[in-house]
């Protein structure tokens, strides 16, 4: 049985921090004027283990990238991959060993970005519309690429789902001309991908009614089946296909945020 | 649909597409007295002498003379009445193709030709009775719109809805025995346009004639297996449904064609020239019966001789879909 740990540290690290990259891109005003200039990595990782992720700023750029970084500027080093998941779904564990607190331009540059990702949070529920767009986007991106990872990750009911599967597209999207993000699944291979898979039409596709269907689903404002029922969200494709994927995504939210007396 | 037709759902279980299409025409016939009925001494075989019961005198046999039988069909066209002519289609399509093609395509006439016993339908008949080529003669013709029904009941809707097409029209049909697909008869038959048998994602079958009711079967075995097949009955090959095939390509990304009919120039190879125009992308087979003279045998037989039953069609689907529509296997750079 796959370490339920071990598999949201995945997420974690594969499906949540890559997202500080989207919301660089999408917050410009992040990093104004000196601080622009500010280049260096920051690396997360398990103390005695090769599991980790770095970001790395680079001449106006960012990119978060798997692995280990042989000179990091700064390195928050987690005891164990459940202290990593605390600090990253808004828990509280044991703080990491931090190297490289000295360079203090560094860390202010990646720190905004470190509370964008708390956007994810089922208690952040921006006003603004600006932010609920970008609270929609991240989840979307965040949920397919979680899918993805719960397959690779070995979780053993998503292994026996996937593994019997042509190629499908399994499509979120907003529409009319919201964000969208989507997992292909082919014979216990899959992958995410954020916009519309162009190639293909999606096996399911599910839709939600504009920025506001979307918020109130993805920010768990409202019970998915009742948004169904409301026309918030709609659903094409098999049914019996659609509340699998459903419940597949209510697997990575307990594995990310374990429901109370549950672990 | 014609008004006032009467034959009922519950009378395809019981008759064959040559029956229903007997039936069809004699109701017609009584309601507009320029139908003239033809045939070429198989009144009985192809059922059109169901017509020649109610209304002899505007029944024609000609014995057997095939070339002269659609020679005399352009030249009442001609005179203003609407001829329907039925005999076997291995008559129609090879002896008579001169007289189809200049007598009556040529000229763009008001002709309607019901070829009964088409394919391997006959089968224990021999060769010399098989008509495996007669869709890729007559979709070449210039003017002719061909139409392979599924089963009786489209058969009468096709009958129906050729009378009130202009031009002539090529009606393909077996010689009867085979079981009805449809449930209903008003499930939307348009000339021209496929009819979607069922909806799927996964792989579409595209289908005529009674492979349709062999793609049904099909599905519900590969359905058991996980798959999501969609069915398009495409019983015109011409004017052909280019939008339904460019759809089902765009959407599915693989497609099997299954024709009673040699695979050269038949269905499949009507199908894969849309694809080819629209310039998309897709793994795709062909079944149906191979560049031979068919061998000997009862249709049924020789429907899974040629793996172009539901055993056959699911040993295809299954092959295919291990056949690669998407050149990026690269499964680590998601995002």
């Amino acid at each position: 049985m796959a370490d339920k740990i071990l598999l949201a540290n995945r997420i974690v690290l594969r499906s949540v921090l890559p997202l500080m990259k989207v919301y660089y891109h999408e917050v410009p005003g992040i990093h104004s004027g000196w601080l622009k200039k500010v280049d260096g990595v920051i690396q997360f990782s398990i103390k005695g283990t090769d599991t980790g992720a770095y970001i790395e700023f680079k001449d106006g750029e960012i990119d978060v990238l798997q692995g280990v970084h042989s000179s990091p500027h700064i390195h928050f080093a987690f005891k164990t991959a459940d202290d990593m998941n605390k600090m990253f779904t808004g828990k509280v564990g044991r703080p990491p060993s931090i190297k490289g607190l000295s360079n203090i331009k560094l860390l202010l540059k990646m720190l905004p970005l470190l509370l964008g990702l708390t956007l994810l949070l089922p208690n952040k529920q921006p006003k603004k519309d600006d932010l609920r767009l970008l609270k929609v986007k991240l989840t979307l991106f965040m949920v397919m690429n979680a899918l993805s990872q719960l397959n690779k990750g070995g979780d053993e009911d998503m292994r026996a789902w996937t593994s019997k599967m042509p190629d499908r597209i399994f499509q979120l999207s907003v529409q009319p001309d919201g964000p969208a993000a989507y997992l292909r699944v082919k014979a216990g291979n899959s992958k995410s991908g954020r916009g519309l898979y162009a190639r293909k039409a999606p096996f399911i596709h599910m839709i939600f009614n504009g920025l506001d269907g979307a918020y109130k689903v993805l920010a768990q404002n409202k019970d998915t089946v009742k948004a169904m029922g409301d026309g918030d969200v709609r659903v094409e494709g098999s049914p019996e296909y659609a509340g699998t994927l459903g419940s597949f995504m209510i697997r990575v939210q307990n594995l990310l945020i374990p429901p109370k007396g549950k672990k | 649909m014609a008004e006032g037709m009467t034959w009922s759902i519950e009378e395809a279980d019981k008759l064959t597409q040559a029956e229903i299409y007997g039936q069809v025409l004699t109701q017609m016939g009584e309601r507009d007295n320029k139908i003239i009925a033809m045939t070429a001494d198989l009144a009985k075989s192809t059922k059109i002498g169901a017509f020649n019961v109610k209304f002899p005198d505007r029944f024609i046999n000609m014995g057997i003379a095939e070339n002269s039988l659609f020679g005399v069909a352009a030249g009442l066209a001609l005179a203003g009445y609407k001829p329907v002519v039925s005999t076997f289609a291995v008559f129609t399509a090879l002896r008579s193709a001169e007289q189809v093609r200049t007598d009556i395509c040529y000229q763009n006439l008001n002709v309607k030709i019901i070829a009964t016993h088409a394919g391997i339908s006959f089968g224990q008949a021999g060769s010399t009775h098989h008509c495996t080529e007669d869709i890729a003669v007559m979709r070449s013709f210039a003017n002719m719109t061909v139409i392979v029904p599924a089963d009786g009941i489209e058969t009468g809707n096709a009958v129906e809805a050729a009378m009130n097409w202009p031009g002539p029209v090529y009606i393909r049909i077996g010689r009867g025995f085979e079981p009805p697909v449809h449930t209903r008869r008003d499930y939307g038959f348009q000339i021209g346009k496929a009819v979607t048998m069922r909806e799927g994602m996964d792989v579409t079958i595209i289908c005529c004639g009674v492979t349709v009711l062999q793609a049904v079967r099909a599905a519900r075995v590969l359905e058991g297996q996980g798959l999501s097949v969609r069915i398009l009955n495409l019983h015109t090959i011409k004017p052909i449904d280019k939008e339904a095939i460019i759809k089902a390509v765009t959407e599915t990304r693989r497609i099997v064609t299954v024709e009673e009919h040699n695979v050269e120039c038949g269905l499949g190879s009507a199908v894969a020239d849309v694809i080819v125009e629209s310039g998309k992308a897709c793994a795709f087979k062909k079944l149906g019966i191979p560049d031979v003279f068919a061998i000997v045998g009862y249709p049924e037989d020789l429907y899974n001789y040629y793996k172009i039953d539901a055993d056959g069609i699911v040993a295809a689907i299954s092959e295919l879909m291990g056949k690669e529509i998407e050149e990026d296997e690269n499964w680590d750079d998601e995002t």
